[in-house]
């Protein structure tokens, strides 16, 4: 009975010190960073994956579950990123509040203008995503819209704080203007440059800034590379002026570096999201690293 | 004034014209207007095939039993439903599942388990989809909670059957009741869940609740009062940097009714009145090495005791009636690593490492730590494919005949092939 007491009294007083600020999950690191730049003090943010890991195959960790319980409200990224391992916990979480459709919940596909939406959809074509490529927060422009969408929505389910919200989300859009142009001017002798991308993560980054995906090291989305597919790619490369290939952070580097020796072509490790590489510390610094990267 | 209405008309008709202009392209574009295909459930086929060869021939194996555990079958057309039964190709199961959103208020998923001339219900539940203070609610007919393994279904497992001690105490089919479930998830850092059940109990191979009575009447056990079977756990789980542990301890508790031919009015028959508990501990620990590796322990000890009367009718019809206590306890542990993007191995030791069963006064002789050793490797082309070699070697069977048991080492070699189509949810940890 004195356990159970004990037990209580932890479980009432760890929501009290909680409930002070508003709770939100995001599923990746790159929109914590911004629900914290425009939530502020407000807010207490916890992103569930890593942004060093393939954002496609999280493990659901069941801790995860713990967080997702206590949610105000959920931010994901949507377009069937988070379709191989968030449903199950978020189901498990018994959090009413922040089920798909209710007030606390944030799908940020849904303001955004996807490229590549396949006409037909068939797992022939590898892991292909129907409403079009999920990596959408590659494009800076989206990173405005992000704000803004996360931004109405915190002013809908914390009116009271409406003022900080918009305030703050003024200050970003300034910061991220002028930051958008510092990129525009170093990434403008990049136009008409081909590259080559381990996986579709950069296509937003590279169609900005007016770069050509000359093609990709895995033959379908989300198959590793064959040896057969490798010949192509280095046909390809001797027949066509490469520039680099962007390795992501995640898959297996073995093919990149492999074209990379053999052709002496630039293999170039790119963060696809907050924490991929130690340089990328937040959304600012993401898309700094990137252009440092690529410009170098 | 005129001229307002020769402006209403030139408007209404210039509408007019375009709107039948654009008849027919929205006409195809929508359908039917009442097409309702938007609202078509996931749907998804899984289909299980494999290539057997063993060391023992079909007829002796599909007779083998672990005395204490399970039952020798009988001639009795006895529906053997085991996966990988046969030696050369078999085709274990198709599994048809489907999920939907019901309204704001309910999730409903079901999967047909269907085999090549029947097909069953497997499961078929409604889950609550916003009750308040962390609280769910499960209702129909679903794989217990019990333990962790127990829900799972088949092509999850990181073998191609079940652990010994699963199969020992719920069947082949696992712990599957009608009834319902209600869990709850605590507001705190960690993970934890506390879930109880209340399910009907009709289990084989634990609990069950038909009466049973003799051709003479001299014994007339009614049966149990429904639901039967109680169902209570809690789970609990942190994260050390990348490492995480998941444990869970669950208890269960119902009356046990079986009857081995004791009812019917030819040769000989047992029956068992008793009252089940069943005790378990699970425990999982995950390393996560990097983006592609992890290696995974995972363990769960049971632990049954029955507690009863043993009823034995013989030719003549004398009917015997002995206390009955059975105290059974088994465990399996399993270490599992992904190796790469494609490849998965791993190794599974299960033991029965308890086996007293005293009937009157007399303890029976059944052999004691029945064993069994796997291992396995797999190939993943997608997450939709998986190609398993699996081996076993199995030291916890026995064969019944005339002169006792005999006891039936084997080594089988499996080679698995699991394919999945459709939209088939996620799995979670």
């Amino acid at each position: 009975m004195r356990i159970l007491c004990f037990v209580l009294t932890c479980i009432l007083y760890t929501q009290v010190v909680f409930s002070e600020r508003l709770q939100v999950v995001t599923t990746y690191p790159y929109i914590a960073d911004i629900t914290e730049k425009i939530g502020g003090e407000r807010v207490r943010v916890i992103p569930l994956a890593r942004g060093d890991y393939n954002p496609h195959v999280i493990i659901p960790k069941p801790s995860y579950i713990a967080k997702l319980r206590r949610a105000d409200l959920l931010i994901i990224n949507g377009a069937q990123l988070e379709i191989g391992w968030l449903p199950p916990i978020l189901k498990q979480a018994n959090n009413g509040n922040v089920q798909p459709g209710e007030r606390g919940f944030l799908d940020l596909s849904t303001y955004m203008h996807l490229i590549d939406v396949p006409t037909s959809v068939s797992r022939e074509q590898g892991d292909v995503h129907p409403e079009g490529n999920p990596h959408f927060c590659m494009n800076p422009d989206n990173i405005l819209l992000i704000a803004k969408a996360i931004t109405d929505k915190l002013c809908e389910i914390d009116p009271e704080s409406k003022s900080l919200y918009q305030t703050n989300y003024t200050e970003f859009e300034k910061i991220w203007g002028q930051k958008t142009k510092e990129w525009e001017e170093k990434m403008n002798p990049m136009k008409g440059v081909k590259v080559i991308e381990y996986h579709k993560n950069y296509d937003y980054f590279l169609q900005k800034y007016g770069l050509i995906i000359a093609g990709t090291i895995e033959p379908l989305p989300g198959i590793p590379p064959t040896s057969r597919h490798i010949g192509e790619v280095e046909k390809l490369i001797e027949s066509e002026k490469i520039r680099c290939i962007l390795q992501d952070v995640y898959n297996p580097k073995d093919a990149s570096e492999y074209l990379s020796k053999k052709l002496n072509i630039k293999m170039i490790i790119f963060p696809q999201d907050i924490g991929a590489v130690k340089e990328a510390e937040g959304i600012i610094s993401l898309f700094d690293e990137m252009v440092r990267r690529i410009t170098q | 004034m005129n001229f307002k209405y020769v402006f209403f008309i030139l408007i209404t008709a210039t509408a007019s014209v375009l709107g039948q202009d654009d008849f027919p392209v929205t006409q195809s574009k929508a359908g039917s207007p009442f097409n309702q295909s938007k609202f078509v459930p996931d749907i998804s086929m899984i289909v299980d095939f494999s290539w057997v060869s063993r060391d023992i021939d079909n007829g002796v194996f599909s007779e083998l039993h672990m005395p204490g555990f399970t039952h020798h079958h009988d001639k009795e057309g006895h529906d053997h439903s085991s996966m990988n039964s046969l030696k050369g190709f078999n085709l274990n199961y198709g599994e048809i599942s489907f999920y939907s959103i019901v309204d704001p208020y309910f999730d409903l998923f079901a999967v047909l388990h269907v085999a090549e001339e029947h097909a069953g219900l497997e499961e078929a539940y409604i889950t609550t989809r916003k009750l308040p203070y962390g609280f769910q609610v499960k209702a129909g007919k679903f794989l217990s909670s019990f333990g962790r393994l127990n829900e799972q279904h088949t092509h999850y497992l990181d073998f191609a059957e079940r652990p010994l001690v699963l199969n020992a105490f719920f069947g082949e089919e696992g712990l599957n009741e009608l009834g319902t479930r209600i869990t709850w998830v605590a507001p705190t850092d960690f993970y934890l869940m506390l879930g109880t059940e209340i399910l009907m109990g009709e289990n084989e191979a634990s609990f069950g609740t038909a009466g049973f009575s003799d051709v003479n009447g001299l014994v007339n056990i009614h049966e149990s009062e429904n639901p039967n079977l109680f169902v209570g756990y809690a789970r609990s789980s942190f994260d050390i940097e990348e490492t995480v542990v998941l444990f869970g301890f669950s208890y269960a508790h119902g009356k046990t009714r079986m009857d081995e031919g004791f009812s019917a009015s030819e040769d000989e028959g047992t029956a068992i009145d008793a009252s089940t508990d069943i005790l378990c501990g699970d425990l999982t620990v995950k390393y996560i090495i990097d983006a592609i590796h992890n290696i995974s322990f995972q363990s769960e000890y049971m632990h049954r005791s029955i507690d009863g009367s043993l009823y034995n009718r013989d030719t003549s019809f004398t009917v015997a009636k002995n206390s009955l206590e059975r105290k059974q306890a088994g465990f399996y542990s399993q270490l599992v690593a992904k190796l790469g993007l494609r490849w998965r191995a791993g190794v599974r030791y299960d033991l029965m490492n308890l086996n007293d069963v005293i009937i009157g006064s007399t303890k029976q002789n059944y052999p004691e730590n029945p064993a069994r050793y796997s291992a396995m490797l797999e190939y993943l082309p997608t997450e939709f494919s998986r190609l398993r070699l699996q081996v076993n070697h199995d030291e916890s069977k026995y064969l019944h005949t005339s002169n006792g048991l005999i006891y039936k080492p084997y080594t089988e070699f499996i080679l698995q092939l699991n394919i999945a189509i459709g939209a088939h949810g996620a799995h979670s940890f």
